[in-house]
């Protein structure tokens, strides 16, 4: 695997075992210091995931992660200081796809990079396209359109849609999202789940607040609606 | 709870002061009764002798110069004369039972006389009596002119005296009822003053001990009391100096710790990473350094876990703990946090599912934390998991087959029980021997329990080893369609808890 990882992290230390680590894995590693070196290496070395510390010096992660999310839909990991829940669903608010909490074991690291390389390439193609109301879902070219204008999505974002589209009517609940999207087993985060379904929502809704494509049956998941 | 005291004090003054005026008043009518009565009717005894012993020496003699019998009696006209000039009936007693009487009331009043009467006047002296004379209270003197006359008695009424007393009794009864009166008034209306600052004192210690720490008692006097209300204030002023001093110093301490923790933080999170990179390595190590390296590859572990809970502590301690509820299989989180932490743990679930709302994030935590303590102090031990479900609440219950806590942590055989407690403070450690830990897990677990509305307790079982029992209340989401359905906002706000409806 030859993905290039810009990791933007200010501590000498942790930004050093950290690329180590991900070099031994078989990525290519980006470093930078701080958010402005991480913006301009991002520009200048379009990386294929951005591994991105919150609390970074002057300009911080969250800012840099919706700096980047202007005009690129990049796969983007946080790494934010366990428990600071604030930090977590701002961060994933802000346009990351997957957190990965402070102290961290480098094989732990690796696998959420890896689970967020691999999405959006698709499961087994039962259906290379696929239509909820008004949305066209190309599986195969990862693309989704409305009245033939493209919406842009990470990668996350367009495998929900395509889980769910897959089987409309049928509930999904947040942990058998969680597994199918992220990778997680049980124990993972159900806020990834809401965070990012707010965010599709968000660009696939006429009406964000009154959702039509993406229903919320409270207390067990979401569904497709039509 | 002082003010129910007060009203007693005030009543026990007024009782004082009122039974010592009405004894007072007692007494003093008592005497005065006693005085007017004995000098009134010694001015009446003293007139009627003058008056009788002027009839006897002098008028009748005089009337009558001899023999007196009946005849010249009623001639002379005197008994009329008596009567005329003062308020007194007269009795001839002629000593042959048949009386003479100047009026007929007197009719047979002669035998009822004192016996000792007649003796006197036989024995030729005047003599007086008190006694009641057809029905009236009477002064009788009786007394003969001279010998061998027949013997005089002069009755007197006296009733006037009597009637003199009656209306001096009933006067000091009514000057006691109005003396009492003010008195009890004048008690109540002191007794209350005195009582004021007591009053004050006790509601300002209310105050203070329902932690309104600033509360004083207005001093207004200058008196024992004034003294007594300034030393008071002196106190609440040491007492409310003394909690801040010791809440600012705790607050900085707590502080403290947290910024600890959190500039150990940074250096853990390269130490974690590189420990990590490490212990892939082992095996490619020599020997005696690979030992270190793994004696370092444990360590670190346990400095991550200290640090991580110290600063879920400090999280505590700042009250920056938030709950985020939502529907939870506990079943299947149950399955999935035994399968990552003690998969040798044996696990008992009902039959049902068991949803309920909650925070998962913090169940994890407990549970975790229950079966790392197990796994910690219980090694190799036989550790069982369970579920289930009252009515208004679900437990969760972690048993382990372990020593239990080690003799010397508990207090009797009686109350095994009670010392447990200790178990959930911060840094307890049931064995000081046992390694292992960072002493905060129970204490941490508990905290999230309370904070989820629940509780954990500990007991021990019979057989040694520790039960720990998590109840968490139960809530659920309303029925799907008494509600239309909710995007994520609306999802938010109404996952708070709601009580269950089933029995």
């Amino acid at each position: 695997m030859d993905a290039r990882i810009l990791l933007v992290e200010d501590d000498p230390s942790i930004r050093e075992i950290t690329a180590i680590g991900l070099r031994g894995a078989g990525f290519t590693v980006i470093t930078a210091a701080d958010g402005r070196e991480g913006l301009a290496r991002f520009g200048a070395d379009k990386p294929d995931l951005v591994l991105l510390d919150v609390m970074l010096p002057g300009l911080d992660g969250l800012e840099v992660a919706r700096e980047i999310r202007r005009d690129s839909m990049v796969p983007i990991v946080m790494l934010t200081a366990r428990g600071d829940t604030l930090d977590v669903v701002v961060g994933l608010e802000s346009g990351a796809d997957d957190y990965v909490r402070k102290p961290f074991e480098l094989p732990e690291l690796v696998a959420r990079v890896r689970a967020a390389l691999r999405r959006g390439r698709g499961g087994p193609a039962d259906a290379a396209r696929l239509r909820l109301g008004p949305l066209g879902i190309d599986v195969a070219g990862r693309t989704v359109s409305r009245d033939g204008a493209p919406i842009p999505l990470t990668r996350t974002e367009f495998d929900i849609l395509v889980e769910l589209a897959r089987r409309p009517g049928q509930v999904f609940t947040r942990e058998v999202l969680l597994e199918r999207v992220w990778g997680y087993g049980f124990l993972g985060d159900s806020r990834l789940v809401d965070v990012a379904v707010g965010r599709l929502r968000a660009k696939v809704e006429r009406e964000p607040a009154s959702p039509t494509l993406i229903v919320t049956i409270r207390g067990v998941g979401y569904r497709a609606g039509d | 709870m002082g003010n129910r005291r007060a009203p007693g004090i005030r009543a026990r003054i007024a009782i004082m002061v009122v039974a010592l005026v009405a004894a007072t008043a007692i007494v003093l009518g008592i005497s005065a009764v006693a005085f007017v009565d004995g000098s009134l009717r010694d001015q009446l005894r003293a007139t009627s002798l003058r008056q009788a012993n002027y009839d006897l020496g002098v008028l009748i003699p005089a009337a009558l110069p001899n023999d007196i019998d009946r005849v010249s009696l009623t001639a002379s006209g005197l008994l009329e004369t008596f009567r005329l000039r003062g308020d007194v009936e007269t009795i001839v007693d002629f000593g042959d039972g048949d009386p003479m009487v100047s009026s007929f009331d007197l009719v047979g009043v002669l035998a009822g006389f004192p016996p000792e009467l007649r003796q006197i006047v036989d024995r030729g002296q005047i003599g007086y009596a008190w006694t009641s004379v057809a029905g009236r209270p009477s002064l009788v003197l009786a007394g003969r002119p001279g010998a061998g006359e027949p013997a005089f008695y002069f009755v007197h009424d006296a009733s006037d005296v009597d009637s003199a007393l009656a209306q001096l009794r009933i006067g000091l009864l009514a000057g006691t009822v109005v003396l009492i009166g003010v008195a009890l008034a004048t008690a109540r209306t002191v007794a209350r003053g005195i009582l004021l600052p007591v009053v004050a004192a006790s509601r300002a210690a209310g105050q203070i001990a329902d932690g309104q720490l600033d509360a004083r008692v207005i001093v207004t006097s200058s008196d024992e009391f004034g003294g007594w209300a300034a030393e008071f204030n002196r106190m609440a002023g040491t007492l409310e100096a003394t909690i801040d001093r010791l809440r600012f110093t705790e607050g900085r301490n707590r502080r403290f710790v947290a910024d600890v923790a959190h500039e150990l933080r940074t250096p853990l999170t390269g130490l974690v990473a590189e420990a990590s990179l490490l212990r892939g390595e082992l095996g490619t190590l020599p020997a005696d350094v690979r030992r270190a390296a793994e004696l370092l590859v444990a360590d670190v572990a346990r400095l991550r876990s200290l640090v991580e809970d110290l600063l879920e502590v400090s999280r505590f301690d700042a009250s920056a703990e938030q709950l985020e509820t939502e529907s939870v299989d506990l079943g299947r989180r149950l399955q999935a946090l035994v399968a990552a932490r003690l998969p040798a743990a044996t696990l008992a679930l009902p039959v049902e599912p068991v949803t309920i709302q909650t925070d998962p994030r913090r169940v994890d935590r407990i549970v975790g934390n229950l079966l790392d303590n197990a796994r910690v102090h219980a090694p190799g031990a036989a550790v069982s998991v369970s579920l289930a479900r009252d009515p208004d609440a679900v437990r969760v219950a972690v048993v382990d087959r372990g020593p239990g806590v080690g003799a010397a942590a508990v207090s009797g055989p009686d109350d095994p029980g009670m010392d447990l407690e200790r178990l959930f403070d911060r840094f307890a450690k049931a064995d000081p021997a046992r390694p292992g830990g960072s002493g905060l897990g129970l204490a941490i677990a508990r905290a999230h329990a309370e904070l989820l509305g629940g509780s954990l307790r500990a007991t021990a079982e019979p057989d040694g080893g520790l039960r720990f029992e998590l109840r968490l209340p139960v809530t659920e989401s309303l029925r799907e369609g008494d509600e239309p359905v909710m995007d994520d906002r609306d999802r938010e706000t109404r996952s708070e808890p709601t009580r269950s409806p089933r029995p």
